[in-house]
């Protein structure tokens, strides 16, 4: 017993080794789980199983929804929507002291609504908003770092793939996280909004007023964004209502987006043909880990590591917050190194059962909803962290003039604001709760 | 961030390699048109339930079947744009030759990898073709999915093996400036 304990173990120090390798993720999981679960059950066992687990793996029902997702956020990101949200967010918010980066934050918001990730969302916003915000004079540590921290709002505005991933992995329902998702979704937008104003309090200089726009490039501003409002409305709010389940919702999501772009022109052959290789790169990308970590999941629980994670956390007599507390400076720590995903699909596994094992005075599927938003917020922060802050590289390669430094430095604004959401989440688990529990009556 | 090169940029190599290259994009895209068809699908079967309270039958195991088979194809293109995330914090230190090495030990990862899920995967479609398991609804036999499955675990295997090749020339022209 305590050997396969070793072994689980001394896996794990293999996997994260293999990893600082440089080994992709998916592969450095593979490897370990494959070997790892052939030394405690036999090759035999594991030989056969490979016979059906990738092909089992790949058409779990609940996944399809991901390349859909994906496919839909690659076919939005090629048809112009992100600057119709911009012009609109402008024409309300703009003439504010530091309205422009408000706008720009309520647009990655709009965004984030039809497509799930933060890269593509920071990249595709900060081609609009950053030369905006140049026209108006804005400091560059404050125009990159909004577009950095506004691309995180892609991750937890439904829909999000790596909210799906996590809902597989601790079995929980995929409707009630879309539906926990969205309150503190919208407290994230109304703290970056905040946290620009108190910038701008404090550097006036920082966020010039843009221009004040008359009524009339208001209404068609306005009236710009209804389609992308009306499909947001109708793929979420279908979900939210139990109208559609999420992958038919999804899949009319996709369809109304490919249709609106193509009736704009947007979407000629080359850039569809685009977002299809796109879409193939990052779904191939997201059901090989998945895979992987399948794999060291079959091995972990062999090795009974993640019941020893629990077992020690739970005998440590420390307080079920302060072992959360942990947790989470643990999964800001590893988020700054890896991507979100591959974070999720890390970590849970061993800190799932730690959490479940806690009594946080709520019953466990209310537990799975709470931890699960509050750790996507946390690993979504490792996106905007130094060193390698993936959003701020992202942001860096769209504006070279701007030093990686003076975007960090931009970011740490958002960055007390994320800390001040989490901790009132924490402390308030009902911001996440209500919703679910209104919707489903 | 150190990106790999690429084959697939604006030129593809020519001879043999190219054709590769090109029918290992051609087979993900194959797999994006199926993802395309799986959606209009599911999106029809909504509306049609939605407006007509008649969903087209087995819209879900079709749809399950359909991404499964997508994924699959598009794992070789995966590998050959080096698709596949990497935690590159760790080796940013790492000189050309180093970073070349790992590569080459990732790829290599990679074709043990898809050598030994080919293999498995063939004893897989045997023993359905033995047991015929169908889906529950629409009553399609599993082991007809293995078949396209197959040869994108094949174009894996091939696409490591350009990759390896691709780090391995790369390692061979970093050595002579990067020894010290």
């Amino acid at each position: 017993m305590m050997d396969e304990l070793f072994v689980g173990l001394a896996g794990l120090a293999v996997l994260v080794l293999l990893i600082a390798l440089r080994l992709p993720v998916a592969y450095a999981m593979i490897l370990t789980g494959g070997i790892g679960a052939a030394i405690l059950s036999g090759p035999a066992i594991v030989l056969s199983q490979l016979k059906d687990l990738a092909y089992a793996q790949f058409s779990i029902y609940d996944l399809t929804v991901v390349p859909m997702f994906v496919l839909m956020g690659n076919i939005a990101t090629r048809a112009d929507l992100s600057r119709d949200l911009f012009r609109a967010a402008n024409a309300w918010l703009g003439w504010m002291r530091g309205g422009v980066a408000m706008a720009a934050i309520a647009a990655c918001a709009g965004f984030g609504a039809v497509c799930g990730s933060s890269l593509a969302t920071a990249s595709t916003m900060g081609q609009v908003a950053l030369p905006e915000l140049r026209r108006y004079r804005y400091s560059p540590a404050l125009a990159t770092g909004t577009v950095a921290a506004g691309g995180t709002l892609g991750i937890l505005i439904p829909p999000s793939v790596v909210l799906v991933v996590y809902a597989i992995i601790v079995e929980a329902n995929i409707v009630t996280l879309f539906m926990a998702a969205f309150l503190p979704g919208v407290l994230a937008v109304i703290f970056f909004i905040l946290a620009i104003g108190v910038t701008v309090l404090i550097h006036p200089k920082a966020g010039p007023p843009g221009l004040r726009v008359d009524a009339a490039e208001l209404r068609s501003a306005t009236l710009a964004v209804v389609p992308v409002t009306a499909i947001f409305g109708l793929v979420i709010g279908g979900i939210y209502l139990g109208v559609f389940n999420p992958t038919p919702a999804a899949a009319v999501g996709v369809f109304l987006v490919g249709l609106f772009g193509t009736l704009r022109g947007k979407l000629s052959w080359s850039a569809s043909i685009d977002a299809l290789r796109e879409t193939a790169k990052t779904t191939g990308m997201i059901y090989l880990i998945l895979l992987g970590a399948e794999l060291l999941k079959i091995f972990m629980s062999r090795g009974g590591v993640p019941m020893a994670a629990a077992d020690m956390m739970v005998s440590s007599g420390l307080s079920p917050h302060a072992i959360l507390i942990l947790l989470l400076v643990a999964l800001i720590f590893l988020g700054c190194l890896m991507d979100s995903l591959s974070m999720i699909l890390l970590a849970i596994p061993f800190f799932w059962p730690v959490i479940s094992g806690l009594d946080f005075g709520m019953d466990e599927e209310s537990l799975k909803i709470w931890f699960g938003i509050i750790a996507l917020i946390v690993v979504e922060l490792g996106l905007i962290t130094p060193p390698v802050g993936m959003n701020v590289f992202v942001i860096s390669a769209l504006s070279k003039d701007v030093p990686m430094r003076q975007t960090f430095l931009g970011v740490v604004p958002f960055f007390c604001a994320e800390l001040v959401r989490v901790a009132l989440i924490v402390a308030f688990p009902a911001i996440v709760l209500i919703l679910p529990r209104l919707l489903s009556g | 961030m150190t990106a790999s090169p690429s084959f697939l940029g604006r030129r593809r190599p020519p001879g043999l390699i190219g054709l590769a290259c090109a029918a290992i994009e051609l087979w993900a895209l194959l797999g994006g048109g199926l993802l395309i068809a799986i959606v209009l699908l599911t999106a029809y079967s909504a509306a049609a339930n939605l407006l007509l309270g008649s969903p087209v039958p087995g819209d879900f195991e079709i749809a399950e079947v359909g991404v499964a088979l997508a994924a699959f194809a598009f794992l070789p293109y995966c590998q050959l744009t080096r698709a596949n995330v990497t935690a590159d914090v760790f080796t940013l230190w790492a000189g050309a030759r180093t970073q070349a090495a790992l590569a080459f030990v990732a790829s290599l990862v990679a074709l043990a990898f898809s050598l030994v899920l080919l293999w498995r995967m063939s004893e897989g479609l045997a023993d359905y073709r033995e047991y015929v398991e169908v889906t529950p609804i629409i009553g399609f036999p599993i082991w007809i999915a293995f078949l396209p499955i197959l040869v994108s675990l094949a174009l894996l295997l091939l696409a490591s093996v350009l990759t390896a090749l691709q780090d391995l020339r790369a390692l061979r022209s970093v050595i002579p400036t990067d020894i010290n």
